[in-house]
C-alpha cells in the first residue's frame, strides 16, 4: 500500500510523562493510517489513552514533562516535534478539533457569531462581512435554525445541543480534512447525542474529510464509522473493518467489552456484564499483555511476554493475543 | 428537521440586561462628582483652602462656610474638595502602575505556566510575605523630600503583587478551559489568546478589583497622612485632615466629621460600583 493518499500516517507514536512515579507511556508505540474521507473510531476505557492520542496526533501537549516519539504524519506534515508556530499553519485548517463538553469548549463571554468569525477573518484574512456571511452559512450547515439571530447571542443562552452544533461549526470553519471528535457526545442527552453523530457523518460526506471519533462507547461507532481502533493501556490491541471487530473479534478484551455494553434484545433485568478487575496502573505494566491479568484465557506466556499485532485473516484486521478467540466469521451477532 | 424546530424553542431569546438599578446610577453620580471637584477644584467658586482667616476660627456649618472653618480659620468645604484631588489622584494613580505591571505579568505567568511563572511567582510571593504598609511606610520616610508622584510611585510598586496575584489566579482558572485550546487548534497564535480570550473573561474580576483596590489605597493615603507621610501641609487630603482635626476633635468635631464622610461615601460608591458592574457584565450567570 502506497502512502500517497493517505490523510494520516502514525507510526510508533508514543506519549510519555515523566511523572513523580517514574515514566507513565499513556501512549505506548501505537501505529495506523487514515485514508481521506473516512471515520475511524477509537474506542476503549477511561485511561486506555484514547484522549492523550487523539490529543498527541494534533500535536497539543502540556509544554513540560512529556516527551513524544515516533511520527504522525498529517497531510504530509509531520506533528512529532514540530513547533508551535509550524502546528499553527495545520491547526484549523488540516485538522479541527470538537471537544467533549460543550459547556466548557465555547468562550462564555464572546458571542459563538464572533468567535465563528475569528478562524475565518485571522486565518483566511476574509473581511468582516464576509466572515459574518459564512458564519451564518456555517451556523445553518449545523443545523442552527434563525442563525442571523443567533450569530449574536452568547452560548449561555444555548443548550446542550445547539452549543455542540456551534463547537462543530467552529471545527469547520477552517475546512478541515481531518475532523477529531474526542467523545463528542459524551456530555449530551442520548437523544440529542443521535443528532449530533448524524450530523457528523452528514457534514463527513459533504465535506469530504476524514473523522476519528474517540469514544468509549460501542453504540457510537457502530454504525457509523468504517474502522476501529481498541485500544487498552495505551496500546492498539485489535484494529480492523467495524464488521470484523464486531462480529469476528479475536482479543477477548474486544468481546469483554462488547459484552459489557447493554443490549436492546435482551430481556429485562439481565444482569451487566462487566469486565473483572480495573485498568492497569500504567506506572507497574508488565511485561507481559496488559490486559492479561483481567483475562479469562490468560496463560503463563500472557504474562511474560509482549503479543504484537498481527494479521488475523481478511484485509486491515490486526489484533494482538496470544490466545486469540476463535474466528466466528459468518456467524450472526449476539 | 421537526427535532431541531423542537430544540429551538428551548432556546432562550437574547434578552436585555437587567437595568443596573438607580443606586448604581447615584453611586456613579457621586463618584463622577468628586472626580470633577478634584479636577475643577481651582476654576469652582470655591474659598482658598489655605487661605487662614482669624475672624473666623472655628466656626460651625453655616451659608457663609457651607463646613464650618477649623482653628486657624480655613473653609473646610473648600479643604474637603481640594482634599479630594490628592486621595483621588494617588488612588487612580497607585492602582494603574499596579495593574500596568501586576496585570500583564499575571496573565503571561498564567498562561504560560513552567519555569517564567515559577520564578515570578515565588518572587512575588516574597513580597507579598512583606507587609506593603510598612515597606511604604520605611521608603517614604527616607525618600525626601515627599511629592505627590513619589506616593504613588511607591505605593502602586507596593500593589504590583497584589494585582498579580489576583489576575494570576483569574487566569488560570481560565487558562485551562477547553475553549482555550479549541482557540490554540484554530491556530490563535498566544497573543491573540492572551487579549481576545483571556483579557474579556478575566475583565469582570480586573475590574472589580481595581475598584476595591483604588477604595484601599485612597484609605492608605489616608493612614500615610495620618503617620504625616503623605503630602506635605498645609496641602490638604482627606487624611491628613483627619490627623489634624483630631486634636480638636472635642471642641469641633466638624473637623473630623466632613473630610471622614467624603473618604467614606466615597469609598462606598467605588465598591458598589464595583459589585455592581462584575454582576452585571457576568453573561456567564444564565438569566433564565
Amino acid at each position: 500500500m502506497s502512502t500517497d493518499n493517505k490523510l494520516l500516517v502514525v507510526k510508533d507514536l508514543a506519549t510519555v510523562f515523566s511523572t513523580a512515579g517514574g515514566p507513565l507511556a499513556a501512549v505506548g508505540g501505537v501505529s495506523f493510517d487514515l485514508e481521506q474521507n473516512e471515520t475511524l473510531g477509537i474506542v476503549g476505557e477511561s485511561g486506555s489513552g484514547k484522549t492523550v492520542l487523539s490529543r498527541t496526533i494534533m500535536g497539543l501537549q502540556p509544554r513540560s514533562n512529556v516527551t513524544v516519539s515516533g511520527s504522525a504524519v498529517l497531510n504530509g506534515f509531520e506533528v512529532v516535534g514540530a513547533s508551535e508556530k509550524a502546528k499553527r499553519q495545520i491547526w484549523g485548517t488540516d485538522v479541527a478539533m470538537v471537544f467533549q463538553d460543550p459547556m466548557t469548549s465555547l468562550n462564555p463571554v464572546m458571542r459563538i457569531g464572533k468567535q465563528i468569525d475569528e478562524s475565518l477573518r485571522v486565518r483566511q484574512g476574509m473581511s468582516r462581512s464576509a466572515a459574518k456571511a459564512r458564519a451564518i452559512e456555517l451556523l445553518e450547515l449545523v443545523g442552527i435554525p434563525s442563525p442571523t439571530q443567533r450569530y449574536n447571542a452568547y452560548p449561555g443562552q444555548l443548550s446542550g445541543g445547539m452549543r455542540q452544533r456551534v463547537v462543530i461549526a467552529i471545527a469547520l470553519a477552517g475546512s478541515p480534512k481531518l475532523l477529531m471528535a474526542d467523545e463528542p457526545t459524551t456530555g449530551l442527552d442520548v437523544t440529542i447525542q443521535a443528532q449530533i453523530l448524524n450530523l457528523l457523518d452528514e457534514l463527513k460526506d459533504r465535506l469530504k474529510m476524514s473523522v476519528i471519533l474517540v469514544t468509549h462507547d460501542l453504540g457510537v461507532v457502530a454504525t457509523r464509522t468504517s474502522r476501529i481502533i481498541v485500544m487498552y493501556a495505551g496500546r492498539i490491541v485489535e484494529m480492523g473493518s467495524t464488521r470484523d471487530v464486531f462480529q469476528d473479534h479475536r482479543m477477548p478484551y474486544t468481546r469483554a467489552l462488547l459484552e459489557s455494553s447493554p443490549k436492546v434484545a435482551n430481556p429485562s433485568h439481565t444482569r451487566l456484564v462487566a469486565i473483572p478487575g480495573r485498568p492497569p496502573n500504567l506506572l507497574k505494566l508488565s511485561d507481559g499483555c496488559s490486559f492479561a491479568p483481567r483475562c479469562a484465557y490468560a496463560t503463563d506466556r500472557c504474562r511474560q511476554e509482549r503479543p504484537e499485532l498481527e494479521p488475523a485473516g481478511p484485509a486491515g484486521h490486526f489484533f494482538a493475543c496470544w490466545n486469540p478467540l476463535p474466528t466466528t466469521r459468518g456467524a450472526s451477532p449476539s | 428537521m421537526s427535532e431541531l424546530l423542537e430544540e429551538a424553542s428551548l432556546v432562550e431569546r437574547p434578552e436585555k440586561n437587567k437595568p443596573l438599578g438607580i443606586l448604581f446610577w447615584i453611586c456613579v453620580g457621586w463618584v463622577a462628582l468628586n472626580v470633577i471637584g478634584a479636577i475643577f477644584a481651582n476654576v469652582l467658586p470655591l474659598q482658598n483652602p489655605l487661605f487662614e482667616d482669624f475672624s473666623a476660627v472655628n466656626v460651625g456649618p453655616g451659608l457663609h462656610h457651607l463646613f464650618g472653618t477649623d482653628d486657624l480659620g480655613r473653609d473646610i468645604f473648600a479643604r474637603v474638595v481640594y482634599g479630594s484631588r490628592v486621595s483621588i489622584a494617588v488612588g487612580v494613580g497607585a492602582m494603574l502602575i499596579g495593574f500596568g505591571i501586576g496585570a500583564p505579568l499575571g496573565m503571561l505567568a498564567a498562561y504560560r505556566r513552567g519555569r517564567f511563572d515559577m520564578v515570578l511567582t515565588t518572587v512575588m510571593y516574597v513580597l507579598l510575605a512583606f507587609p506593603a504598609i510598612i515597606a511604604t511606610i520605611a521608603v517614604l520616610s527616607f525618600w525626601a523630600p515627599r511629592a505627590l508622584a513619589k506616593i504613588i510611585l511607591v505605593i502602586g510598586l507596593a500593589s504590583v503583587p497584589l494585582v498579580y496575584r489576583v489576575i494570576r489566579t483569574a487566569t488560570m482558572s481560565i487558562a485551562t478551559k477547553d475553549y482555550i485550546i479549541a482557540a490554540k487548534v484554530q491556530g490563535a497564535t498566544d497573543r491573540r489568546i492572551l487579549v481576545k480570550e483571556l483579557l474579556p473573561n478575566i475583565a469582570p474580576i480586573g475590574v472589580s478589583f481595581l475598584l476595591i483596590g483604588i477604595a484601599t489605597v485612597i484609605t492608605l493615603e489616608g493612614a500615610l497622612a495620618f503617620l504625616g507621610l503623605s503630602v506635605n501641609p498645609p496641602t490638604p487630603s482627606w487624611g491628613n485632615m483627619i490627623n489634624e482635626a483630631r486634636t480638636v476633635l472635642a471642641e469641633n468635631p466638624w473637623l473630623v466629621i466632613f473630610p471622614s464622610l467624603a473618604l467614606c461615601l466615597f469609598l462606598l460608591c467605588l465598591n458598589f460600583i464595583g459589585d455592581r458592574l462584575r454582576s452585571h457584565f457576568d453573561v456567564t450567570e444564565v438569566k433564565l
